[in-house]
């Protein structure tokens, strides 16, 4: 999702051994009341200050890779898809203040949405920390 | 293609700064500190952004101050060696602003002209001189406490005035220092031999001063309302449509562009650059529509978030009956939010 502008990172980036991950550089977490979902240490760390954040609506029915919502730094802007299909069932409102918990807490405060899943294969087919970890070594 | 790198590129590598183009330039974006706390603490405290990406081309000799009179938009006689002075060249038939420059006036028959990064060329087609970009890294210490930091360690260089130019020994070399800027601030910029700048640079930390970037420096001059070549200015946008009519001398002597420029300053511009302040935090963009009632009359040169005053702020072209205090609508990615005409800077504003 992170379009660098030509810019170097630096490796030693956190990726979480429990969640899933997509291409896209969004994690999923499963939990009890559906799957939450937010953007990895390595996008926040390639986007920079977060300072806006476009979140879905609760009830917006998504197929996997649709339009989710958007991340937008000082520099650039990024658009979170969906990483399964499903219903938006919460958004965390409290980023329309404080967009910079995703930066300080990619995977914890700064979570972006939770989905209800349709199915239970949308979440298995995601990539497990190891391939995200591989992904992200390039 | 190859980029140039600052002499203090190592340096900013070991700050374990975020690199970026611009310009042609690998130049640091940011630092670990972040653009938004760099921004703040130039507000508030003082920062140092290495700028070594803008030209320096040197003019030297007796006729220097004619051709400069003649070539450029601003009144050179207006100052006296030991004065810079921010001007425009312009091009000779349509009066679009080809660069904007800052020229640093160092002794009777000596210059140091210094144009944007890709502006160089094109600035030594005009007038000449030798380029001497590659020989020195710019410094440019901005803040409130830039003064008083850097006077503990090189009183002489914090003692510039604003807009001054001094030549400062520093190591047994010739530095250059000017209070000059770009971010709204008081502070000076110090041209300084490249083998020499890393100690200079780590000079100026030591005194407390964080480095910031350019990513800090666009949303600074941002809101400082300082414009940006290729955004505010450029080849189809005349100094009289980006509000800038103090940098042309209509008193002075013919020089590049007067002529072309003379009927739209009888006529009045049909546009003029505004100052947006928007009612969210989304960032506007450039090239962004501007509504004013149900049409799109305007477009955004320059847009983003405001650290200051945690809203987005945009300098935009609208139609010249806009008027400070008017409400207008941003169009940013499909999504309409209401701005206002507020008066420049957005640093120097109130809000309740």
């Amino acid at each position: 999702m992170v379009s660098d502008g030509g810019v170097r990172y630096d490796a030693a980036m956190t990726i979480p051994e429990n969640l899933r991950y997509t291409s896209y550089h969004e994690w999923a977490r499963l939990g009890e009341n559906g799957i939450a979902i937010g953007i990895t240490d390595f996008a926040q760390e390639a986007l920079g200050d977060v300072v806006f954040v476009d979140l879905p609506t609760i009830g917006s029915v998504l197929n996997v890779g649709d339009k989710l919502g958007e991340v937008e730094s000082t520099k650039s802007v990024s658009e979170v898809y969906a990483p399964i299909t499903g219903t938006v069932i919460a958004i965390n409102e409290a980023l329309g203040s404080a967009p910079e918990t995703i930066n300080t807490d990619p995977y914890g405060e700064g979570w972006f949405c939770v989905i209800e899943p349709t199915d239970e294969d949308g979440f298995a087919a995601l990539l497990d920390a190891a391939a995200y970890t591989e992904l992200t070594d390039h | 293609m190859t980029l140039r790198q600052s002499s203090l590129h190592e340096v900013h590598l070991a700050l374990d700064a975020k690199m970026t183009e611009f310009g042609g330039w690998e130049m640091p974006l940011s630092y670990p500190s972040g653009t938004i706390r760099e921004h703040l603490a130039c507000r508030s405290d003082a920062v140092v952004f290495d700028v070594s990406h803008l030209g320096t081309v040197r003019l030297e000799g007796t006729g220097s101050f004619d051709l400069l009179q003649r070539t450029f938009t601003n009144d050179l006689s207006r100052i006296v060696p030991g004065q810079a002075q921010y001007t425009h060249l312009l091009d000779a038939d349509t009066a679009g602003v080809v660069d904007d420059i800052i020229v640093w006036w160092i002794d009777e028959e000596r210059f140091d002209v210094m144009p944007n990064a890709s502006n160089t060329v094109r600035v030594r087609e005009a007038i000449g001189g030798e380029d001497v970009t590659s020989g020195r890294a710019i410094l440019a210490v901005q803040g409130p406490e830039a003064r008083r930091r850097v006077a503990t360690v090189l009183p002489e260089v914090a003692s510039v005035p604003h807009f001054g130019v001094r030549r400062v020994d520093f190591e047994g070399h010739e530095c250059i220092i000017a209070g000059t800027g770009y971010t709204g601030e008081d502070g000076f910029e110090c041209a300084v031999p490249s083998e020499v700048a890393a100690h200079f640079f780590e000079l100026v930390l030591s005194t407390g001063v964080i480095a910031a970037g350019l990513g800090a420096r666009d949303t600074l001059r941002l809101e400082a309302c300082l414009p940006l070549h290729s955004h505010e200015l450029g080849p189809d946008i005349t100094p009289l449509q980006a509000g800038l009519g103090w940098v042309v001398s209509w008193t002075k002597d013919d020089f590049r562009g007067r002529q072309a420029l003379l009927s739209e300053r009888e006529e009045g511009p049909s546009r003029r650059l505004r100052a947006l302040l928007s009612s969210s935090r989304r960032p506007p963009h450039p090239n962004d529509a501007v509504f004013v009632g149900d049409l799109a009359q305007g477009c955004v040169t320059s847009g983003n978030y405001s650290p200051l005053l945690e809203r987005g702020i945009a300098l935009a072209f609208v139609p010249s009956e806009v008027e400070i205090g008017d409400i207008v609508t941003i169009e940013t990615r499909g999504s309409l939010t209401e701005a206002t005409v507020v008066r420049p800077p957005f640093h120097r504003l109130h809000l309740p």
